[in-house]
């Protein structure tokens, strides 16, 4: 195993989001996330390349359902599972306004993202049911912030690491002739 | 106290004027001399295990009253054709690390098979900072040579290099393995921005002269000198820096928006103080003779930076001239001689003067200090609730700037920030020459605030933020950074920071300026040398007299 920085692993998730697709806020979000997850102790690692390889196929919440949730009806399953990092995003921007309790979605995909999105506003606590594949999620508005401790390193498999490079890797620019001499501007050779 | 009004962002936080920074005794490693010298650190060399040629390893333990950190240092023979200041670079004279502790045998042979390798190694969280170091080699053989003779060096050739080594990357906060930032947040010593990082520098600074010492003695025992400590003094460790450094400060809007708001509240303090005392007045006629000399012997080969120093001069002369009467004024002398500076003074003068103001003033605003660090996350929420109406009318006040700017115009759209695939380092790109603009770093700060606009225009008004960028993530990130900055008025800088006429080498140097660096020397307009800790305590000072981190 390969013993990253938090920051390491955040970095890493918030260019793989980026390089699968996710906008730049997003990515942000899923960097600090999986943050989250290496402190809580997951496989995080896992858990990332699950949600870039499925980034395509889950959908945002649509009006439709989120007037469901306001209304604290049922749930209605769209077609596809629910982007858990787009309804995580929309429920912390809402934060303050938006608090049924408790609010249950259903069929959300890989529901650890949001849970780990969730957790960092310190107001929510995302209860995920189980089998975990089916999605269903129960949301709490917490009275009290709680404090985010775990472990302060992050653990990840060297096949995991080249995977998710590979995702990241879609963020950088190759060389190109002109880009490689101008560089970052340094000089070539020092002279004093 | 009172205070005057603060400049505004629109007037500091242009890149013109970010280009003209001077550091300050708010400067982080002015903080940490201060620190170091009440505390009374004691720094002591714990292993100096170099051979005839000065190639092995150091250790340099210093003792706050919490905690022991140690420098361990190992210098390596280099070819002078691997010797470059480019980050890229794979192989330095000597590599460091910063630890947390006094690392054991173990530790030392760990450290002594991955420093060396630098950004190719893996570190641990007992890791606090890497680094790596050159040498001038031109000025280090004069130096050794003059030693081994028994004599010391010339004052003026040393002053004029000003260094023996030049870093050419610190690194903190968790790169390559090291210890999180989270990780020492919490210790008084290192809560302070990049405190940890400028204990390492300064501690190669005392390595640097060490080994010049240590070769020249082995060269010629009992007949070598030592570096004399007059001379140690006035050295300090030089610094290449590149583009890397310049995403930074648009990554980090609420961290930067502390320092540069810490400053100007600085800043306005010393303005509206009523009468400037014979103690100040003294004070602020030594900075301002220490200012002359250092910028006497300023040099750049950039000519842009050349004709400011100029100007410089001559500014500073017009302040030796007439400052004296001003503060002998009744009415806020201070602020009388701020606008003076406004008035008359190129950014540069004006820049130096705002530095020479905070000099003589530690008791009024070196409190500021502590306000420098950042809770980063109180800048994550976005304000969902708000209506897209007023995020177009908060956009529309705090970027009015942005929209005099005609981004139908190339010359306005003429670069893109990138990651190099090659090297994991910022570059940045010609958007119409090159490939690769697709994969542009969200650093068009000043268009994508404008293109935000011009999407919220088709939004109906009372529409809320959350359900907006529900349907549209991708401004997710504009969004957040036009709140931050309605909150946080420094957070952004007020240009355009893909246009032709871009001068990355401004963005450095502001950050620089705020490590405490001296002599900007601009390569080109991507990179530059500096000047780190010259003039400041020796090791060997610091733990005797409180009183040292106050000299500049």
């Amino acid at each position: 195993m390969i013993d990253l920085s938090l920051n390491e692993a955040e970095t890493l998730a918030a260019k793989a989001a980026r390089g699968a697709g996710f906008s730049w806020g997003l990515a942000d979000e899923i960097g600090r996330a999986a943050r989250v997850l290496a402190m809580q102790g997951e496989d995080w690692g896992e858990a990332l390349l699950a949600l870039v390889g499925a980034a395509q196929a889950f959908e945002a919440p649509s009006a439709e359902r989120i007037a469901l949730w306001r209304r604290g009806e049922q749930d209605l399953p769209g077609a596809q599972p629910l982007c858990p990092v787009r309804t995580a995003a929309f429920l912390l921007d809402v934060a303050a306004e938006f608090r049924p309790a408790p609010l249950r979605i259903a069929n959300v995909g890989l529901p650890i993202w949001l849970s780990a999105i969730l957790a960092r506003s310190g107001q929510w606590i995302a209860e995920l049911e189980e089998p975990l594949a089916a999605g269903g999620v129960t949301i709490r508005p917490i009275a009290v912030a709680a404090l985010l401790l775990g472990a302060n390193r992050a653990a990840l498999a060297p096949k995991m690491l080249a995977a998710l490079n590979a995702h990241a890797a879609r963020t950088y620019v190759p060389e190109s002739e002109p880009s490689r001499r101008r560089g970052a501007g340094g000089g070539s050779v020092d002279d004093d | 106290m009172s205070t005057l009004d603060l400049r505004p962002p629109e007037v500091v936080m242009r890149l013109a004027r970010l280009g003209a920074a001077q550091p300050s005794r708010l400067s982080f490693l002015r903080v940490l001399m201060r620190r170091a010298a009440r505390e009374r650190w004691r720094v002591r060399r714990a292993c100096f295990e170099l051979n005839d040629c000065g190639f092995g390893r150091a250790v340099y333990a210093v003792e706050t009253p919490r905690r022991v950190y140690s420098l361990v240092a190992f210098s390596t023979p280099l070819e002078d054709e691997h010797r470059t200041d480019r980050v890229i670079a794979r192989a330095w004279d000597s590599s460091y690390v910063l630890y947390d502790g006094l690392p054991d045998t173990d530790e030392v042979v760990r450290l002594n098979a991955t420093a060396p390798l630098q950004e190719a190694g893996r570190f641990t969280q007992r890791d606090l900072v890497l680094a790596r170091a050159n040498k001038s080699v031109r000025l280090f053989q004069i130096v050794v040579d003059a030693l081994a003779r028994g004599e010391q060096p010339g004052e003026e050739q040393l002053a004029n290099v000003g260094y023996f080594m030049r870093t050419t990357a610190v690194y903190g906060n968790g790169k390559f393995g090291i210890a999180d930032r989270d990780e020492i947040a919490s210790r008084p010593e290192l809560a302070g921005p990049f405190q940890a990082e400028m204990l390492t520098v300064w501690l190669i600074r005392s390595f640097t002269f060490d080994l010049a010492d240590h070769i020249a003695s082995r060269r010629n025992p009992g007949g070598a000198a030592r570096l004399a400590p007059r001379l140690r003094r006035i050295l300090g460790v030089g610094n290449a820096t590149g583009l890397g450094m310049a995403p930074f400060l648009v990554r980090h809007p609420v961290l930067i928006h502390n320092w540069f708001f810490a400053r100007e509240t600085a800043l306005a303090r010393v303005r509206a103080l009523p009468r400037a005392a014979e103690r100040e007045r003294n004070a602020f006629a030594r900075a301002l003779d220490d200012m002359r000399s250092r910028v006497a012997r300023w040099r750049s080969a950039d000519p842009r930076q050349s004709a400011a120093i100029a100007a410089l001069r001559a500014d500073l002369e017009a302040l030796t001239r007439e400052a004296p009467a001003i503060l002998n004024r009744q009415a806020r002398p201070w602020d009388a001689v701020y606008r003076l500076a406004e008035e008359r003074l190129s950014l540069e003068g004006q820049e130096a003067c705002v530095s020479l103001l905070l000099e003589p003033h530690g008791a009024a605003i070196d409190d500021l200090a502590k306000t420098m660090n950042a809770d980063e996350s109180v800048g994550y929420s976005i304000g969902g609730r708000m209506t897209c109406a007023a995020l177009s009318a908060l956009i529309e006040n705090r970027y009015a700037w942005a929209r005099r700017i005609d981004f139908c115009d190339p010359a306005a759209n003429a670069r893109f920030w990138y990651v190099s695939a090659e090297k994991l380092e910022p570059r940045l790109g010609q958007r119409f020459e090159e490939d690769g603009s697709e994969r542009e770093q969200p650093l068009a700060t000043a268009r994508d605030a404008v293109a935000l606009s011009a999407a919220l225009q088709a939004e109906p008004a009372e529409t809320n933020v959350a359900n907006f960028l529900l349907r549209r993530p991708e401004w997710r990130h504009v969004v957040r950074r036009a709140q931050i900055v309605a909150k946080f008025p420094y957070a952004e800088i007020y240009d355009n920071l893909i246009g032709a006429d871009l001068r990355p080498v401004d963005l450095l140097r502001a950050k620089l300026a705020f490590f405490g660096a001296l002599n900007f020397d601009p390569r080109s307009d991507r990179w530059l040398r500096i000047a780190l800790f010259a003039g400041e305590p020796l090791i060997e000072e610091i733990g005797v007299d409180a009183a040292l981190g106050e000299a500049a």
